[in-house]
C-alpha cells in the first residue's frame, strides 16, 4: 500500500471518529449489555415467583432494621470476643503450664547436664525459648477460637450485612463500609486485619483501612488490658463493683479504639489521602449454611501456621534481645538499666516510666511479652525480691502478687490508665508492620502506619499525665 | 526533674503544636509558602499567559497587560518581563495596548489546552480523583507532558472529543469541536434542553454547581427565569440557581416535539414499594465505577426495586436481576429510571 493511501485511511478514520461523537464507546458497551440481557431473558427460563427465599428476606429485614440492626451487630461481636477471651483462658494456661512451668525447667536441667556455659544457656533457653513459648501460649488459643468463629459468620453471609449497616458511618469519615469487617478482624489480629483489607477495591480506602487497623485492640493486647484493669481500676471502687469497673474500663479502651479508627480515617481522608473518591457497591449474597468442619479446619491450620511463623521469626529475636540487654554490662550497669534510666525522664512526662517504654521497644515483635518483660525489668530495676533471675521473663499466677511488684516499681493509678492507653495507641507489632509493607509495597505508608499511632499515644498520655497532675 | 511543673509542660506543648500548625497547615503554612515562592519557572509563566490569551480570544474579549495580571497568580513585574520575552520570540504581538496571539502562539496555546483537557479526561476516566480536584491537577500537568506523551495519552483514552466538563479537546492538528448550546441563564421559560457543558472556573461557582448535584448530559426544563433565580426540572428533581451560577452551565436546546413524554427519574428517588425500569446511567458516572455498575446488571430495560434500607437509610440495597446490590445515595442518583 502506498504512503498516500495509508494517510488517506488515517484521515478518514479520524474524521469518522468525530462524526460518531463521544458517546460511541458508552453506547456500544451499553448496547452489548442490553442485548445480552435480552437474549438471556428470552432463552433462560427462571421461576420468577421464588426469587429469594422467604427466610432470607425475613433475616435481612431484622438484621438491617433500624431498631435491631446495630444491637444485633454489637451483641454478636461481643459474644465472639467473650468466647475468645474466656475460652482461651484454659488452653492458654495449659500451654503456659506445659511450655513454661514444665518444659522450661527440663530444658534448663538438660543444659546443665551437658555442661552448657551459663551465657549460652541463658541466651537460648531464657531468652529465645521463653519468648517463643510465651507467644505461642498467649496467642495461639485466642487466634484458634476467634478466627474460626469469624470465618463461620462470613461463610453464613452475615458480614456483608455488617458492612451494609455501617457504611454510612464509614462514608462520613471518608472510608469504605467494608472497613467494618477489617476492623473487626483486627480485634483478632492486626496482621490478619491488614491482609483482609484486600476486599476493599479502591486503593485510597484500602490504605485508610490498613493504617487504622492498629486501633483495633488485638488478641495480644487484651490480656494486658484485662490484667492492668483488674489490678488498678478494679481497686479504686468497692470490691463488689470491681469486676464491673475493670470490665468497663477494658471495653471503654476498645470503644476508644473504634473512635480513633473513625477519627483517623476522617483526618487522613481530609489531608494526606485527599482526592481519590469513594466508590461503593456491595453484593448482599443469600444466606447459606456454613461448611462448619471445613471452615474450622482450614481456619485453625492457617492461624496456627501464622502464630508459629510469627513466634519463630519475630518473637525469638526479641527474646534474645531481652536477655542480652539485661546481661551485658557497660560499666557497672546493664544495657537495660542504662536505657531505663535514660528513658525515665521521658516516661515520667508521659505518666509512664522507663521500664514500660523499654518493654514496648523490645516487645515490638510481640505485644504478648510486654507484661512478662515489664515484670522482669521492674524486679531488676528496683532490686526487690522475686522473679526468675536477670533477663528471664516471668508472669505470676495471682494478680495480687503482680500488683505488689508493680507498686514496688512506683506504679500509680495514672501509670495504669496511661499504660492501657499506650497499649492501644502505639506502633503495630513487627508482624503487622511487615504485613503492611507486603500489602502496600510502600515504605512511606508503612512508616506512616507505624509512627502515627505511637505519636498519638505520646500526645494523649502526655496530656492526660499533665492534666492528672494538675487536677489530682 | 526539679524544674518540672505540669502547667509549664502543657504550655510548652501547646506552643510547639501551634508553631507546627503555622508552619505546616495546608496551603497557607509557612513551609508551603516558602517552598512555592522558589518554584517559579519561565516556561510555566509563558504557557499560562498563552492559555489566558487563548481564553480571552475565545470569549471575544480583548486582553491587555492589566487584564492579564488580574487573572494570573504571578507577580505583576514578572508578567511584564515574560510578556516582553514572548513578543521577542513572536508568540504574541501588540495591537495598540491589546495583546494578540500570533499563529505560532495560538498553536502553542492549543497544545496547552489540549493537555489540560486530556488530563481532566484521564482523571475522570482512569482514576477516582474527586472532580473538584481535576482542574488544579490539570493546571500542574499541562506544563509537564511532552508532545509524544500527550499523543499517547490521547490514544489511550480513545481520542476523546470532549473533556468531562463538556469542553472540546483540540486534536493533535489543532482542530477543535464546537460546544453546542447557550448559557442556561439565557433560556426562556418552558424551553427544554440538555446540559452540555459545566464550566469549572471560577472555583466558588463550580463548587456550588457540584453541591447542587447537577449532572452533565441530563435533560432539563426551565420553569422560571428572572433576575433573581432560575428554576428548572431535571431528572425529576427541582433545581434553583442564581443567574450568575446558571451562566456557567451550557445547554443545547432540544425540540420539544420529538421528546418522549415519560419522565426520567433518578434511582435515588425510588420508594420502598415501587418498581421501575432502568433507562441508563448518567454521564456523571465515569470510568471504573460506571463499568462496575454495568457489570452488576444496571443496564437499560432492567427491572429494579428496593430490597433493603440500611439502618441509617444510606446505602440502599436494590434488587437487580435477582441479586441484592447495595449502592450509596450519590451513586443511585446517577442511575436513571422510569417508574412502572
Amino acid at each position: 500500500m502506498s504512503q498516500k493511501s495509508i494517510e488517506k485511511i488515517i484521515a478518514l478514520s479520524s474524521d469518522l471518529r468525530w462524526q460518531i461523537g463521544d458517546d460511541f464507546h458508552d453506547n456500544l458497551a451499553e448496547g452489548i449489555y442490553a442485548d445480552a440481557s435480552e437474549i438471556a431473558k428470552n432463552s433462560v427460563i427462571s421461576n420468577n415467583k421464588k426469587k429469594r427465599f422467604r427466610l432470607d428476606t425475613k433475616i435481612d429485614k431484622i438484621v438491617t432494621s433500624k431498631t435491631w440492626g446495630f444491637p444485633i451487630m454489637f451483641l454478636i461481636l461481643g459474644v465472639i470476643l467473650w468466647i475468645t477471651i474466656e475460652g482461651a483462658n484454659y488452653p492458654s494456661s495449659m500451654l503456659a503450664n506445659l511450655l513454661l512451668n514444665n518444659f522450661h525447667p527440663i530444658l534448663k536441667t538438660l543444659a546443665a547436664s551437658i555442661g552448657m556455659p551459663w551465657w549460652l544457656d541463658g541466651f537460648l533457653i531464657d531468652g529465645v525459648y521463653l519468648a517463643v513459648a510465651w507467644v505461642i501460649a498467649v496467642m495461639l488459643p485466642p487466634m484458634a477460637i476467634f478466627f474460626p468463629l469469624f470465618t463461620l459468620l462470613e461463610d453464613f453471609g452475615y458480614l456483608p450485612r455488617v458492612a451494609f449497616n455501617l457504611d454510612y458511618l464509614f462514608k462520613k469519615s471518608g472510608a469504605h463500609g467494608k472497613q467494618a469487617l477489617t476492623m473487626s478482624m483486627g480485634f483478632g489480629c492486626n496482621a490478619a486485619g491488614v491482609v483482609a483489607t484486600r476486599i476493599i477495591d479502591s486503593p485510597r480506602e484500602r490504605l485508610i483501612a490498613i493504617i487504622t487497623n492498629n486501633f483495633s485492640l488485638c488478641n495480644g493486647r487484651w490480656p494486658t488490658q484485662i490484667l492492668i484493669a483488674t489490678i488498678f481500676i478494679g481497686a479504686v471502687v468497692p470490691a463488689s463493683f470491681s469486676g464491673i469497673a475493670s470490665l468497663s474500663a477494658v471495653i471503654g479502651i476498645a470503644i476508644l479504639g473504634i473512635f480513633f479508627t473513625f477519627f483517623v480515617s476522617w483526618a487522613l481522608s481530609k489531608t494526606v489521602l485527599k482526592g481519590e473518591v469513594s466508590t461503593f457497591n456491595l453484593e448482599l449474597p443469600p444466606y447459606r449454611p456454613p461448611r462448619f468442619w471445613k471452615t474450622v479446619y482450614t481456619s485453625l491450620i492457617d492461624r496456627t501456621i501464622i502464630v508459629l511463623w510469627r513466634a519463630i521469626f519475630f518473637a525469638a529475636p526479641a527474646g534474645a534481645v531481652i536477655w542480652l540487654i539485661s546481661n551485658i554490662y557497660i560499666g557497672d550497669l546493664s544495657i537495660a538499666s542504662w536505657t531505663i534510666n535514660s528513658l525515665d525522664g521521658f516516661g515520667f512526662l508521659l505518666g509512664l516510666n522507663g521500664v514500660i517504654l523499654l518493654a514496648y521497644i523490645v516487645a515490638i515483635p510481640a505485644n504478648e511479652i510486654v507484661i512478662p518483660t515489664i515484670l522482669m525489668l521492674t524486679v531488676m530495676a528496683t532490686g526487690i525480691a522475686g522473679g526468675e533471675g536477670v533477663g528471664v521473663m516471668f508472669e505470676l499466677d495471682s494478680a495480687s502478687e503482680t500488683a505488689t511488684i508493680l507498686k514496688a516499681g512506683g506504679w500509680t493509678l495514672l501509670t495504669a490508665v496511661n499504660l492501657m492507653l499506650f497499649s492501644l495507641l502505639h506502633n503495630p507489632c513487627s508482624t503487622t508492620i511487615y504485613t503492611i509493607y507486603k500489602e502496600t509495597k510502600s515504605v512511606k505508608w508503612t512508616v506512616v502506619a507505624s509512627l502515627l499511632p505511637v505519636i498519638m499515644g505520646f500526645v494523649i498520655t502526655f496530656l492526660i499525665a499533665q492534666i492528672w497532675r494538675i487536677v489530682v | 526533674m526539679n524544674t518540672y511543673n505540669p502547667v509549664n509542660a502543657l504550655i510548652i506543648f501547646v506552643s510547639i503544636s501551634v508553631l507546627i500548625y503555622l508552619i505546616f497547615r495546608p496551603a497557607k503554612g509557612w513551609f508551603w509558602l516558602i517552598k512555592n515562592s522558589f518554584i517559579f519557572n519561565e516556561k510555566t509563566a509563558i504557557e499560562d499567559i498563552l492559555k489566558q490569551l487563548y481564553h480571552f480570544e475565545n470569549s471575544g474579549k480583548d486582553a491587555n497587560i492589566s487584564s492579564l495580571t488580574g487573572v494570573l497568580k504571578f507577580k505583576d513585574s514578572l508578567v511584564i518581563e515574560v510578556v516582553k520575552l514572548m513578543t521577542i520570540s513572536k508568540l504574541i504581538y501588540f495591537e495598540g495596548d491589546v495583546l494578540k496571539l500570533t499563529k505560532s502562539g495560538r498553536d502553542y496555546s492549543l497544545r496547552i489546552v489540549r493537555v489540560h483537557r486530556l488530563w481532566e479526561k484521564y482523571l475522570a476516566e482512569k482514576t477516582g480523583i474527586d472532580k473538584l480536584e481535576w482542574h488544579d491537577r490539570a493546571e500542574f500537568m499541562e506544563h509537564k507532558l511532552s508532545l509524544e506523551e500527550t499523543n499517547s495519552l490521547a490514544s489511550q483514552l480513545g481520542n476523546p472529543v470532549y473533556d468531562p466538563h463538556g469542553d472540546p479537546i483540540p486534536t493533535n492538528s489543532g482542530k477543535i469541536a464546537k460546544v453546542k448550546g447557550v448559557a442556561l441563564s439565557s433560556l426562556a421559560v418552558n424551553s427544554i434542553g440538555k446540559i452540555t457543558h459545566i464550566e469549572d472556573e471560577p472555583d466558588i461557582i463550580y463548587k456550588q454547581i457540584i453541591a447542587e448535584n447537577i449532572h452533565i448530559g441530563s435533560q432539563i426544563r426551565v420553569v422560571e427565569n428572572n433576575t433573581k433565580r432560575i428554576v428548572f426540572y431535571s431528572e425529576g428533581e427541582e433545581f434553583k440557581l442564581a443567574p450568575i451560577v446558571a451562566a456557567n452551565l451550557t445547554v443545547a436546546i432540544l425540540d420539544p416535539t420529538v421528546l418522549d413524554k415519560e419522565i426520567t427519574l433518578r434511582l435515588s428517588s425510588l420508594q420502598e414499594n415501587e418498581t421501575a425500569k432502568i433507562v441508563g446511567i448518567s454521564k456523571e458516572s465515569r470510568g471504573e465505577s460506571r463499568r462496575r455498575l454495568l457489570d452488576l446488571g444496571f443496564v437499560k430495560g432492567t427491572q429494579i426495586s428496593i430490597d433493603l434500607m440500611s439502618p441509617l437509610r444510606n446505602p440502599t440495597a436494590y434488587l437487580v436481576k435477582g441479586t441484592s446490590i447495595a449502592l450509596r445515595k450519590d451513586q443511585a442518583s446517577k442511575i436513571l429510571i422510569k417508574k412502572d
